[in-house]
């Protein structure tokens, strides 16, 4: 579903991304950790072509990213993403939130739009936040609104970039919650994240990045009891050791 | 305060005094959309258009008002073109604060948080349309205090056409002041003439901000 054939990136002299391959499978749930400044977030913008790559190629969902002629818009409509700061639009419900993109995208009927919105309003467990605005939200409600917009595209992928990193530590189990329950109804996740124990227990794949580079890719179980790098082990003994 | 100068003269303000109006109204209008336009190229994806933008901007409001007016009233002669004062005048008046305008909605615009574009855009909506339902409605709360300000000068500024026959309240009162030889009375009027103008939309301003703010 997602393939990155030797990428590279680079920030006019600054090496961000060094011959990235990396494969995600259809109903992968692939977790991206690493040090900060290790490249991670690039990784998973360029994927949405919120960042371009220097070169190499790589195809999602069977489309070229990276080539001049590849409608974006089409391509972004089957991603969801959601951000480190929820990014909700604030002088729009929550409702009008989700049903924006659905309705400008996809041309869905606008009280369709909004029965979907409160399909996965519900899923996330905060239905009777539809008509409030996102000032007036905790954090974690944000996050999970956030959630529901992307997923109220019906994607084929999803996105999460340092999802509960801005979240007061109360609020970080909320959404993790939802992003299990995600996992296991089979979305495909591209999920980066300091929240180890998330990983652990979700992930089907771990890929550590440090340097711009993939140190090591491997099972949670393997990964975590067993790393071979030298990078993650001390990684893992300063991030687990706390 | 000689109230005679009111009465006698009141045609005369009045012919003025609308035709500031006229004056202000066109160019509020025109240097809105102008203004709006530059700033849209000042922040396109295209280093083209962001180079026009800046060299309208930083050339236009880099220039007093008047030399401006003085090139559309005298200096196009030298192009086989002639104005009217009135029409010179407006024109003159509504690039000069459409250059200011731009800077304001283009400062309004970069503003909002780059999220915001990065979420609209990565749900798979176009560019113009995140702008117009996601960037614009948030700037335009960010935006309305200055442009307040650039429509308050604009209508003072319009006092500049009194300098060549532009027709505007301005010139009507020199022409007065020319027949009464009361200074001092022919331009108090003409002050409360442009408090006439200014308080009201000044007062329009500051409510917009509250109501707009409200909305938050």
């Amino acid at each position: 579903m997602i393939s990155f054939q030797q990428v590279n990136k680079h920030y006019g002299d600054f090496h961000v991304l060094k011959n990235i391959n990396l494969e995600v499978q259809q109903g992968e749930v692939v977790v991206i950790v690493g040090p900060s400044g290790s490249g991670k977030s690039t990784l998973l913008r360029c994927i949405n072509r919120l960042e371009t790559i220097s070169d190499g190629k790589l195809v999602v969902n069977g489309i070229t990213v990276n080539e001049k002629k590849t409608n974006i818009n089409e391509l972004r409509k089957n991603i969801g993403m959601v951000f480190q700061h929820f990014n909700l639009y604030p002088h729009k419900t929550v409702l009008q939130n989700i049903t924006l993109a659905p309705i400008k995208v996809l041309g869905v009927e606008k009280s369709e739009a909004e029965k979907t919105a409160m399909y996965y309003l519900e899923k996330v467990g905060i239905p009777d936040k539809a008509y409030s605005f996102p000032s007036q939200l905790s954090g974690g409600q944000q996050q999970r609104v956030a959630i529901a917009r992307g997923l109220a595209m019906k994607p084929k992928l999803m996105l999460f970039d340092e999802p509960t990193s801005a979240l007061d530590p109360e609020m970080i189990g909320e959404v993790l919650d939802v992003m299990k329950s995600l996992a296991e109804e089979g979305m495909t996740m591209v999920v980066v994240t300091h929240e180890m124990g998330f990983a652990r227990e979700v992930a089907n794949r771990i890929v550590f990045m440090d340097e711009g580079q993939i140190v090591e890719e491997g099972s949670p179980k393997e990964f975590f009891a067993n790393p071979k790098a030298e990078r993650a082990k001390l990684f893992l003994s300063r991030v687990l050791n706390h | 305060m000689d109230f005679s100068i009111l009465t006698d003269n009141f045609d005369t303000y009045m012919t003025g005094f609308f035709n500031t109006i006229k004056i202000s109204l066109i160019g509020l209008v025109c240097s809105f959309i102008l203004g709006a336009i530059v700033a849209v190229f000042r922040i396109a994806p295209l280093r083209i258009l962001n180079f026009i933008g800046a060299c309208f901007v930083e050339f236009i409001r880099n220039i007093p008002l008047i030399l401006i007016a003085f090139f559309f009233y005298n200096g196009l002669v030298a192009f086989h073109i002639n104005l009217s004062g009135f029409v010179a005048g407006t024109m003159a008046l509504t690039i000069y604060t459409a250059s200011f305008i731009a800077e304001a909605i283009r400062a309004g615009i970069q503003s909002v948080d780059k999220g915001q574009m990065e979420a609209a855009r990565s749900s798979g909506l176009t560019y113009i349309q995140t702008m117009g339902y996601i960037i614009l409605p948030q700037a335009i709360k960010i935006v309305i205090p200055p442009l307040g300000n650039q429509f308050l000068n604009l209508v003072k500024n319009s006092s500049i056409l009194g300098v060549f026959a532009g027709l505007d309240l301005m010139y009507y009162a020199d022409s007065i002041h020319e027949k009464t030889f009361d200074t001092f009375n022919t331009y108090i009027f003409v002050g409360v003439f442009y408090l006439v103008l200014t308080i009201p939309l000044s007062l329009l301003v500051g409510y917009l901000e509250r109501r707009l703010a409200k909305t938050e």
